[in-house]
């Protein structure tokens, strides 16, 4: 039930007990007060009944002994004057309304009589009774004759002895019964008993007015002798005597009536009232337990309630504290102060969720080489740059804008972009900001920055994707080895399309769609062919020829790469062994990427293409990006080191670009360095990058490592490598990547350099093109 | 009620001498006679009345004169005895009036209101038992016993009457007004010698001093 339900009710319950108790005793004591005053009734109405009697015997004897005392009178009963006594009884009686005037002798007999059936000379009925002096003078007495009944006085006539009674008497009919009931308001009935049988001669009952058992009744005995006996009862109706209180108690059962119902709608008010803040309050807790803080609680009262409420905004305010504290220490970055990843997930939703939203900006920073400031200047040193960097992005603080380190040497920001302002101007003005080198211990160092820019709500409009849109511009930026770049939607492969790609690369693989491409690479000082480098194209059902471009950053992040390069693996050494097997000996070249480093079985699937297919592994050469030794290059180097072992051939791919420290490279067991093509197209203009390429030819040089040059398109760059004893060329100004069948037929009737004699120059420098030269063992017949 | 009319008379033994006879013969000597009466208990019964009334012979009328004064409201003597025609005066000594009367058949007479000496006495001509009362004073009360018989007497404190009555014979009566009923006459012979009679009366009825003396 609920809490509201039960205090009402609990309430009522109460209400009605108590005024069910009342109404009880109100009727009971009603009842019993009825009772009383009914019994008080009769008291008062048999006193007023014995004294209306009284009254009557006083005034009988008052007129029986005025009779009596007459000289007239005395007269006439000494002369037994029969009639004369007659009148004068009937006179004296006449007076004060006598039903009974009758003289007789002192035994009884008649004298004279008047208004009763009785003749002088007869015996009167008392006689007995007068004789025997039962009758004293002036005392009543009852007589009964003919069916009525007589209230009796008998006087003595004296002259002077006794001579003669004067007995006067009141009828007590119907009449009398009423006049004297009347005072009192009660009934009065009379009874006779003669002999045994009793009669009800008078009643002034109603009849059928009250049923017996509702009459109170008070009896009194008139006389009682051994033949006789009169008594009269006096009664009451209790119904009627109820009647009064019986209204009264009417007008109580209404008002309780009234009060219950006043109480059911009054304890309903008051449970609502205690319910309806405790609701609220119950709310308030839902809420906090939801996590939102700052709904008031909007009770205002100064019973217990409001100290509860007010209670709770305290709590509610500590929680708050607490949890904004918590907050800080899951979300900020503590070296640099700066927001995490969630925190500025969280502030970018906030941002994007604002009315007033405006364009808001995202980059995504990536710094170049921080890495290697860590690992030769000191974490010290690293925490320092770091930290100076979130200065220069925080400040100046900007409303509206919020910076985070994503992670080691990562920075997200995020800016309010005022109305119809260029994303771009603000992405390179952040890249202006972060240009100048970081000084750390009066020492500068340079910071190269990387940026990707996303902007909302053109790009996206949810935090999430904003960022993921950031991350692929930052992705595309590093491809292209540019400081930045805008999102621009072509960078996004859709899900449904990365899906498929996914899909329609296993398909790929499995239908053969894939084709093995070949460039060739020249001995730069021969111009004679010394190898092949193993592209990839895809020969797709619907697209067409698809670039490795198209899918192969895709295959990367998704790890099928690793699928990819077996496959190429298996491909290229089946075509190398067929190769071998017809006397013409090419050495191919194949990428290997940094998820191939990674798997520590590697090299055993290496080791199976070569026994599998039979290819010389001298024959094979992987072909590693500085970015391989990058994140685990202990990894890198063990599974270089199993390569090195099966006798393949190890290559470092655009050398100059990545993070590859000369000293690491010396104790690579690689056998060639690949000069990125970035520096071979700018070398022929920019000195110093001519020196750069000189520098790097010559340090391959003394590390006995082969070196190759991407990208050569002109025969001046030719020339000038040539000039600097660069070993290989690879570009398009030899060949563009071929398939198959004509890479074969370009290839037919060209000097091919005796592939297998190049490891035998390594100990000699000077004269390794000489003696590569040399050591060719066939060349393709023409 | 228990009335009982038996009349113990305790009688000594009654002696008819030839005195008696000689008496009875004309003008002797009378005898004497004395008679003691008693209530209950023994006590005796003052106020009473005692005739003899001669059975062989008439006594001749005779006038007397008696009073009956009326003092505080009382008659005085409270009862009277007479021969038949004496004739009564009825003195007031109050100083209040009164008014005597009586119902009585023997005499009924009525006098008017008076103070002092009434202006005639009243003659109690016929013999009976004669009631007084005052019309004004209820409580007053006096009886008269007019009697055709020179010998009677009302029993003194001593509770003995004497007389000296002649040879003859009587019949002795006795009245009280506190009898209920007639106390039987008694015929007595009285000779020369002395005659010594007593009689206890019931006086334990009810009163009915008319009845007592029919």
């Amino acid at each position: 039930m609920l809490l509201r339900t039960r205090i009402a009710v609990t309430f009522f319950l109460l209400v009605a007990a108590v005024l069910a108790t009342a109404l009880a005793v109100v009727s009971a004591a009603n009842r019993h007060n009825a009772e009383r005053e009914v019994g008080r009734q009769l008291d008062v109405g048999a006193r007023v009944f014995m004294r209306a009697m009284e009254t009557n015997r006083e005034q009988l004897t008052q007129a029986a002994q005025a009779v009596a005392a007459d000289y007239a009178f005395k007269e006439a009963v000494a002369l037994r004057d029969t009639d004369t006594l007659a009148s004068a009884l009937q006179n004296a009686g006449s007076r004060l309304g006598a039903a009974v005037e009758v003289l007789t002798t002192l035994h009884g007999r008649v004298l004279a009589a008047s208004g009763i059936n009785i003749k002088p000379g007869m015996t009167f009925p008392l006689a007995r009774l007068l004789r025997a002096r039962g009758v004293q003078e002036g005392n009543s007495t009852i007589m009964v004759a003919d069916g009525r009944i007589y209230q009796l006085v008998a006087v003595q006539v004296r002259s002077p002895l006794p001579v003669a009674w004067v007995v006067m008497g009141f009828a007590l009919d119907t009449k009398a019964a009423r006049e004297l009931a009347a005072p009192t308001a009660l009934a009065l009935t009379m009874s006779v008993r003669s002999g045994s049988v009793w009669t009800t001669p008078i009643t002034t009952v109603p009849d059928g007015g009250a049923r017996r058992g509702e009459l109170v009744t008070r009896s009194i005995t008139l006389v009682k002798r051994p033949r006789l006996e009169v008594v009269a009862t006096l009664s009451r109706s209790l119904t009627a005597a109820l009647a009064p209180f019986e209204r009264l108690t009417r007008v109580l059962y209404l008002i309780a009536g009234a009060s219950l119902v006043g109480s059911a709608f009054a304890a309903f008010w008051l449970a609502r009232n205690i319910t309806r803040p405790l609701r609220q309050l119950t709310d308030a807790v839902d809420h906090i337990r939801g996590g939102a803080y700052d709904v008031p609680v909007s009770i205002h009262r100064r019973d217990e309630l409001g100290v509860l409420a007010e209670g709770l905004q305290v709590m509610q305010r500590a929680v708050s504290t607490r949890d904004q504290a918590i907050r800080r220490l899951a979300y900020d970055d503590p070296l640099t102060g700066l927001m995490n990843r969630t925190a500025f997930v969280e502030a970018l939703t906030a941002a994007l969720g604002a009315a007033s939203a405006g364009p808001v900006a995202v980059a995504l920073i990536n710094l170049h080489r921080f890495k290697r400031i860590n690992e030769h200047l000191g974490f010290a040193v690293g925490d320092a740059v770091l930290v100076k960097i979130a200065a220069r992005l925080t400040a100046p603080p900007a409303a509206g804008a919020a910076v985070a380190r994503l992670n080691a040497d990562q920075f997200a920001l995020f800016a309010h972009l005022p109305p119809g302002a260029d994303a771009t101007a603000w992405g390179l003005a952040l890249q202006s900001r972060l240009a100048e080198p970081a000084v750390v211990h009066a020492q500068p160092l340079d910071v190269h920055a990387t940026i990707g820019l996303a902007t909302a709500p053109a790009d996206a409009a949810v935090a999430e994707d904003l960022m993921r849109c950031a991350d692929l511009a930052l992705e595309f930026a590093r491809r292209e080895k540019r400081a930045f770049a805008a999102y621009l939607p072509t960078l996004t492969p859709s899900a449904r399309d990365q899906l498929s790609l996914l899909g329609e690369l296993r398909r790929a693989l499995d239908a053969d769609e894939l084709r093995l491409y070949f460039q060739p690479k020249w001995e730069i000082s021969s111009r004679r062919i010394a190898a092949a480098e193993v592209l990839l194209r895809w020969q797709h059902p619907a697209r067409g020829l698809l670039g490795p471009g198209v899918f192969l950053p895709f295959a990367e992040q998704t790890g099928f790469i690793r699928q990819i390069t077996r496959w190429t693996l298996d491909r290229a050494a089946a075509q190398g062994a067929a190769w071998q097997k017809a006397g013409v000996a090419l050495p191919l070249a194949i990428n290997v990427t940094v998820d191939d480093l990674a798997d520590t079985g590697f090299h055993l699937s290496v080791a199976r293409a070569l026994e599998h297919h039979g290819l010389d592994p001298a024959l094979l050469t992987l072909e590693v990006t500085e970015s391989g030794f990058i994140d685990d290059p202990k990894q890198a180097l063990r599974m270089l080191q199993a390569l090195a072992a099966l006798g393949v051939k190890l290559s470092i791919d655009d050398f100059g670009t990545g993070y590859s420290s000369l000293s690491h490279l010396a104790h690579l067991p690689v056998d060639e360095v690949k000069i990125d093509q970035s520096f071979v197209r700018q070398f022929e203009a920019d000195p110093e990058v001519a020196a750069v390429v000189r520098s790097a030819i010559d340090m391959g040089h003394r590390l006995g490592l082969r070196v190759v040059a991407e990208g050569i398109e002109t025969e001046s760059a030719a020339a000038l490598l040539g000039g600097m004893h660069c070993d290989l060329g690879q570009g398009f100004l030899i060949a563009k990547p071929m398939p198959l069948a004509q890479f074969e037929s370009w290839l037919r009737g060209r000097d091919r350099v005796a592939a297998l004699a190049v490891p035998a120059a390594r100990a000699d420098v000077a004269g390794a093109s000489g003696s590569r030269r040399r050591r060719a063992i066939k060349v393709f017949p023409a | 009620m228990n009335r009982r009319r038996s009349i113990r008379a305790a009688l000594a033994p009654a002696v008819v001498g030839i005195g008696a006879l000689l008496c009875g013969a004309g003008g002797v000597r009378a005898a004497p006679v004395t008679v003691q009466v008693t209530a209950g208990g023994g006590a005796p019964a003052v106020d009473a009345v005692v005739v003899f009334e001669p059975r062989d012979r008439v006594p001749p009328p005779a006038h007397a004169d008696a009073i009956i004064d009326q003092i505080h409201k009382r008659f005085v003597p409270h009862v009277t005895v007479i021969r038949t025609g004496t004739s009564v005066t009825f003195p007031n000594s109050d100083r209040i009036r009164h008014q005597v009367y009586s119902f009585s058949p023997a005499k009924v007479f009525s006098m008017k209101l008076y103070a002092g000496s009434p202006k005639r006495a009243v003659v109690f001509d016929k013999p009976g038992l004669v009631v007084l009362g005052c019309n004004i004073h209820d409580t007053m009360l006096a009886f008269v016993l007019v009697v055709n018989t020179p010998y009677f007497a009302k029993i003194p404190a001593s509770g003995t009457a004497s007389f000296d009555l002649p040879p003859g014979r009587y019949s002795m009566r006795v009245w009280d007004e506190a009898l209920a009923a007639p106390v039987p006459a008694r015929p007595v012979v009285v000779a020369a010698a002395p005659l010594q009679l007593s009689i206890a009366l019931d006086l334990a009825g009810t009163h009915d001093p008319v009845a007592a003396w029919p």
